[in-house]
């Protein structure tokens, strides 16, 4: 099936590719796009939601974590009165802990953290007290010592660490 | 270079030419992150190209479910009748083209059809999180085009995958669209892994799925998450995300490239770092026992893998000798031309100013036989404010003509014979106007000339005085060679000691505490005092007798930092002396011994880390050498904290889920640990977590891994094979439902999420 956008231009094109040495052949990227492409399934009475834009990642998050806060208010409002009323007897909903996104989130690691070589990846023992940056031994180091303040950060800035200046 | 590599080598370029080719513009928006389009087939030759469209006719009115794998990479989707779905790039872009001025929509693929597409595109998803609804329409509409529905409505229930407990927000948004603008009969939201999971324990019956009991582990794009199912049923309350995906990697293999090569010839991009993710990267079993391993530099020479990006070779000069011959000719004579020019110009400046000179002095003389009024007014017009304005005039006038004679004599001292100058010793007032003129000129001349002969004399002098010292020196060297070559050593060590000792000096400067740095605090303080005569010297008289040593002055230079000293200069053009000469006289200095290439040498793992290529090496330029990152980059799964991202790493994790089960569910959990998604083809991933469960576990349980047959695809055939079961009728949300319950509720079943769900 061809699409709309095809079917509609042809009459108005037609003539000038006739005058022409070299007919008008629309762009690949033009026979690619869907823009035209007919779409019957569509409700058109549909308006679109109008919190779909406005909610960036952050606003959805806290409101997932206000959600998350309130519902766990309302599981233990909810316990509290069945033991009052019943003192065994809890029903199995309330056993199970509801997950949400954030709950589910990994913990930070509790293991001590291995150290490595920022310049080379390799185990590092040490640590220049200047930079800040970890090194393997001592050809690294005098790379390190001759690295630039900027880049000495930006190392840093690798391994997830962003030093305050003092 | 081993044979492997070379290999490798040829076949990264030849990948890395097409790369470049496709991705020419690629952009690093944070729609686009961590895709790679290679399947791009499209070419420009065949006249008109139309989406390859599927027809609708069999499953018009049949209710076929349809099936959508909405993953953050790549949107697969399909009829569940169909064994395989449709694949395309979960991407779409709205642009508008500059020369026809026509609005596009491309999708997936197509959108390398047009340069500027990419910049614009965009993913439904942000990170982990769905939530870019309009490129979600379109990525729907996208869908329903393709399969080619004509109907009014989308009369098909729909079965999708959602992230691991994925926020309401998501899902109301979702379901709306479903619902309202496609209006779908059902919908049913499944977790990819569970499905890709139900899809590996078949072709078992569906029944004894119930009895499955495994540890899927998800590997996703921007994030990996562990799912633990017992008895058909995903455990979603213990299940667990860690933020660290392939898109994380491929940005922290961008990062260390970067370091590594700052800079490179190339862009590189996120899209580079993600191909060389999936074709060099691997997981270690024992990343510390690898490292141990790597330490030797010719250990990391053979694991290395080297991209070649593309490179513009420097035009050849292809003219005969002749030819370079001629021009250079040319190119002198043109000098000499410019520079004959100059001297002129210079000349006629110098007689200007001279003249100009002469003016003004006669015009201050002047000054005495003036009244004061008419003084002032004479100087008010000739421009200047008061007396000492012109005092300056004349002042700058005269230190310009000495600056220029001085240089006039500096440069230019091949000219040897004296020009005569004929008018110089003619009194004044046997000239006419024009003559005097040409007199000033040849004053000029004749001073400078006589300066430049004073100068080449005293150079002449100098070399002699080297060549009567070489002489000397020869004869001593003639007489006893050893004791020379000792004196001469013996010298360029104490130039080298001294060039060190300024280096260490100057290091130790740089930390404040040092004592180097307090004791040079310590005399700026004792200069900087009013009463600074030291006790010693108030005894001899009371008086500041600073300065009469000339060797107090020294101080200065001392506390002085910045500015490098002439001293050191002094000691690099003696050391470059010295060691001319050690290396014509003494066989046994080498050059190695100089300070030029003790100071330049590397250590063999820095070279072996990262090769060195001369300057004028535009290929090896162009090269980028992976050796110890292959493994770096993805042991960040198991520790994200290597990449500064505060998350217990996989290993950790694992350990933590299990320990939350009793003995006998761990054991039915670790007998089956799944391994799905795109990055769960890792090389070594399965050995890795097999190194990591192992020893966690009681000796005698039994642990098995088995990687999906087919990591990215497997979700999707779980949900067809799934949506043809009696069940998938029982867990969807109807219209009827969604329109009582709003968009966020969904049924409790096996293979979905929990979060609002009812039961």
């Amino acid at each position: 099936m061809p699409p709309k956008g095809s079917t509609r231009k042809k009459p108005s094109a037609a003539p000038s590719t006739e005058g022409s040495a070299t007919p008008q052949i629309p762009t690949l990227a033009e026979q690619l796009s869907i823009l035209s492409a007919p779409r019957p399934f569509k409700n058109s009475n549909y308006t679109k939601n109008s919190s779909r834009r406005t909610k960036n990642l952050k606003a959805v998050l806290g409101q997932e974590r206000e959600r998350e806060r309130v519902e766990r208010e309302k599981r233990r409002t909810e316990r509290e009165e069945a033991m009052e009323i019943d003192g065994a007897a809890t029903s199995v909903m309330i056993e199970d802990d509801m997950p949400t996104y954030l709950s589910i989130e990994a913990p930070p690691s509790v293991l001590p953290q291995r150290r490595y070589c920022d310049i080379t990846g390799l185990e590092s023992p040490y640590t220049d007290p200047i930079s800040g940056l970890r090194f393997h031994d001592k050809s690294i180091y005098e790379l390190i010592k001759s690295l630039s303040a900027s880049a000495a950060k930006e190392y840093l800035a690798a391994r997830g660490v962003n030093p305050i200046v003092k | 270079m081993q044979l492997v590599n070379e290999g490798a080598r040829v076949r990264v370029r030849a990948r890395m030419r097409m790369l470049v080719r496709v991705r020419a513009r690629v952009s690093r928006s944070a729609g686009n992150r961590g895709y790679t389009p290679f399947n791009l087939h499209y070419s420009d030759s065949s006249s008109t190209i139309k989406p390859p469209f599927l027809s609708y006719d069999p499953h018009r009115s049949a209710h076929t479910p349809l099936v959508i794998d909405n993953g953050s990479t790549s949107l697969r989707f399909g009829f569940s009748s169909s064994s395989t779905p449709q694949v395309v790039p979960n991407i779409v872009s709205k642009y508008k083209e500059r020369k026809a001025g026509k609005q596009l929509l491309l999708f997936g693929d197509t959108i390398d059809a047009e340069g500027g597409a990419r910049s614009q595109a965009k993913t439904p998803w942000e990170g982990d999180v769905l939530l870019n609804f309009d490129a979600l329409e379109h990525a729907l509409d996208y869908v329903f085009i393709h399969l080619g529905v004509d109907t009014s409505t989308v009369d098909h229930p729909v079965i999708m995958t959602e992230r691991l407990a994925s926020p309401l927000h998501s899902r109301a948004l979702t379901s709306e669209l479903m619902f309202e603008l496609y209006s779908v009969p059902s919908l049913t939201y499944a977790v990819d892994a569970v499905l890709s999971f139900y899809h590996n324990i078949l072709p078992t019956p569906p029944s004894s799925f119930l009895a499955a009991s495994g540890l899927a582990i998800s590997f996703n794009a921007a994030s990996t998450s562990v799912i633990p199912i017992l008895n058909g049923k995903g455990i979603m309350s213990q299940a667990k995300r860690i933020p660290w995906g392939s898109q994380q990697a491929s940005e922290y293999l961008l990062k260390l490239i970067q370091l590594k090569y700052p800079t490179f010839s190339t862009r590189i991009t996120a899209a580079h770092t993600n191909w060389m993710l999936h074709t060099f990267c691997e997981m270690s079993s024992d990343y510390t026992a690898l490292l141990r391993r790597l330490r030797d530099p010719e250990q990391l020479r053979r694991v290395e893998r080297i991209v070649q990006f593309p490179f513009v070779l420097p035009a050849a000069d292809d003219r005969t000798e002749e030819e370079i011959a001629r021009a250079a000719e040319k190119r002198r004579e043109q000098g000499k031309k410019l520079q004959e020019m100059a001297a002129k110009a210079r000349l006629d400046k110098l007689v200007q100013k001279e003249s100009d000179l002469q003016y003004l002095t006669n015009l201050k003389e002047r000054k005495a036989e003036e009244t004061r009024r008419e003084w002032q007014n004479i100087l008010q017009s000739e421009g200047f404010n008061d007396d000492a304005a012109l005092d300056q005039a004349i002042k700058k006038l005269e230190a310009d003509l000495r600056r220029t004679r001085k240089k006039a004599a500096n440069d230019g001292d091949d000219v040897m014979e004296e020009p005569p100058f004929p008018l110089v010793d003619t009194p004044d007032d046997q000239l006419d106007e024009e003559s005097l003129k040409e007199k000033k000129k040849q004053k000029l001349l004749k001073a400078g000339f006589e300066a430049r002969a004073r100068a080449r004399r005293e150079k002449e002098k100098a070399l002699e005085e080297r060549a009567a010292e070489e002489r000397k020196e020869g004869k001593e060297r003639a007489a006893d060679p050893s004791a020379w070559v000792a004196r001469v050593r013996a010298e360029h060590a104490s130039v080298m000691e001294r060039i060190k000792e300024r280096n260490r000096r100057k290091a130790a400067l740089g930390d404040r505490k040092s004592a180097a740095a307090q004791a040079r605090m310590k005399n700026i303080a004792s200069l900087a005092a009013d009463e600074r005569v030291g006790k010693k010297r108030r005894k001899g008289g009371g008086e500041d007798m600073f300065g009469a040593d000339d060797e107090d002055w020294a101080i200065y230079r001392k506390i002085n930092t910045a500015a490098v000293s002439s001293d050191e200069e002094e000691d690099f053009t003696q050391l470059q002396a010295v060691e001319q000469k050690l290396l014509t006289h003494d066989p046994t200095f080498g050059i190695e011994q100089t300070h030029a290439a003790l100071s330049s040498q590397r250590s063999a793992f820095m070279s072996a880390f990262r090769p060195q290529y001369v300057e004028g090496d535009v290929e090896g330029r162009a090269r980028i050498h992976l050796s110890t990152e292959r493994w770096r980059v993805c042991e960040t799964w198991f520790a994200p904290s290597m990449a500064g991202v505060d998350s217990a790493g996989l290993g950790e994790v694992l350990q933590n889920v299990l320990a939350s089960f009793s003995l006998a569910d761990r054991g039915h959990l670790v007998q089956n640990v799944f391994l799905t998604g795109a990055p769960a083809q890792m090389p070594g991933l399965a050995d890795r977590l097999h190194a990591t469960l192992r020893p966690i576990l009681p000796p005698e349980m039994p642990l098995r891994i088995v990687r999906a047959a087919d990591p990215s695809m497997d979700a999707w055939r779980g949900m067809a094979a799934f949506a043809q079961t009696e069940e998938f009728a029982r867990v969807g949300v109807s219209k009827a439902e969604y329109d009582e319950w709003g968009g966020e509720r969904v049924r409790r079943w096996w293979g979905g999420n929990w979060n609002a769900s009812v039961l």
